[in-house]
């Protein structure tokens, strides 16, 4: 039911204004209601909203493939670079995100570099991570995309050798990035199911 | 002084100069606008939360289909990120390339997905032609956008008056304040809409 302006305001207006109001109450009323939002657009923007979008077509599968192919090139020259040094500069990729450790973790730095999203629906990610403790047997790291911090879906597990030397390791993300908007890194305490304490979270 | 909400076509062909901040000291549209294409992600938060229900509101419009319309949004928030950087905040403001960006994402999904538009008449009928539903269109996506600026007692009171179906007098009897109270909200809240939807852009 459409409301009356008259029923709305007082009628003591002057008329300049009384016009100006009327004019905003019919636009509301041609409008109509704004819509409800679920949850998930109420959160905020989601992770894919950010990403690079998926090539379509052969030309441009071709061009994605090739540069795919030099983004590859670049991964293995800058990641031998890396990891025959013991440290080194950016990674090359799709797109790169930076983790830092929390109080769990303090020091600990790494890069994850997600990777354009393949034809079944994966993402591939290639973490390189340095300043995480060598856990107690059994123990390991694992990735997870997160929701508002907090670990939703496990991408991957990792151990490391020692804090100081930096680990590399390929992961997944089989998932629609709706519902997430960044990553974690949990520390696992052997035989653990449930996400351990988070060590990393994205750098802000 | 004349009220309008005038549509793209018009607001393109009046550019106004670009300001970074609103009186109140929050950035405008067109400032975010270009901060996201410089890939500042909060920026593109904040615009996200000034448009989401626009953006949201054109879509069912368009594809009358929640499942459809979400995923439109995610698209069209997605060309908006990848886009910004092509927008030139001296040629015009923000929510009008902002719109065109919508309802072009929009149609590019149904054209690749050969998806009816819900929009389309089949038959000559007495309904709105379409450059009437692209105003009404243009309309409800302006009022959408400056209903985010308002304090949330009086955008409160204005939704339940406008579509809840309660009268004034219900409306202050579910929020357990005085009619008169009701009435000076609303007051308030038409005129703070006055006042920016008269403006060339909104922040």
């Amino acid at each position: 039911m459409t409301p009356r302006f008259d029923d709305l305001v007082e009628q003591d207006l002057p008329a300049e204004e009384r016009g100006r109001l009327e004019r905003v109450h019919d636009l509301l009323v041609a409008a109509g209601p704004p819509p409800e939002l679920s949850p998930e657009f109420e959160f905020g923007p989601t992770l894919a909203m950010t990403l690079p979008k998926r090539r379509q077509g052969r030309g441009r599968q071709r061009l994605a493939l090739l540069a795919a192919a030099l983004v590859v090139l670049a991964l293995v020259f800058t990641l031998g670079y890396i990891t025959g040094n013991g440290s080194g500069g950016g990674i090359v990729g799709v797109r790169t995100l930076r983790l830092a450790g929390t109080a769990q973790a303090p020091g600990a730095l790494a890069s994850l570099v997600l990777s354009n999203e393949d034809d079944a629906g994966n993402w591939p990610m290639k973490l390189t991570v340095t300043g995480l403790a060598k856990l107690p047997p059994r123990g390991y790291y694992e990735v997870f995309l997160a929701r508002d911090g907090r670990p939703i879906a496990s991408c991957g597990v990792f151990v490391v050798k020692s804090k100081s030397a930096a680990v590399t390791v390929d992961l997944n993300a089989p998932y629609s990035f709706r519902r997430s908007d960044g990553w974690v890194i949990t520390r696992q305490a052997p035989g653990q199911h449930e996400p351990g304490p988070v060590v990393m979270h994205p750098l802000a | 002084m004349e009220l309008a909400v005038q549509t793209p076509a018009r607001l393109h062909a009046v550019p106004a100069p670009p300001t970074p901040v609103t009186d109140d000291g929050e950035p405008t549209d067109a400032a975010l606008l270009v901060r996201v294409g410089e890939r500042d992600r909060e920026a593109f938060e904040q615009l996200y939360r000034r448009y989401i229900r626009s953006v949201m509101g054109l879509a069912l419009r368009r594809l009358r289909d929640r499942g459809r319309a979400e995923d439109a949004v995610q698209e069209i928030f997605a060309a908006v990120w990848r886009s910004a950087g092509s927008y030139k905040p001296e040629r015009g403001p923000a929510a009008p390339w902002l719109y065109a960006v919508a309802r072009n994402a929009i149609i590019d999904r149904m054209r690749t997905r050969n998806e009816p538009a819900a929009e389309v008449p089949d038959t000559p009928s007495g309904e709105p032609g379409p450059l009437e539903r692209a105003e009404t269109s243009y309309v409800s996506w302006r009022v959408h956008r400056a209903l985010e600026e308002l304090p949330e007692k009086e955008r409160e009171v204005v939704e339940l008056a406008y579509w809840s179906g309660m009268s004034q007098s219900e409306v202050a009897e579910y929020l357990a304040i005085p009619l008169g109270t009701v009435k000076t909200r609303t007051r308030s809240a038409l005129s703070r809409l006055a006042g920016l939807l008269e403006g060339e852009e909104l922040r």
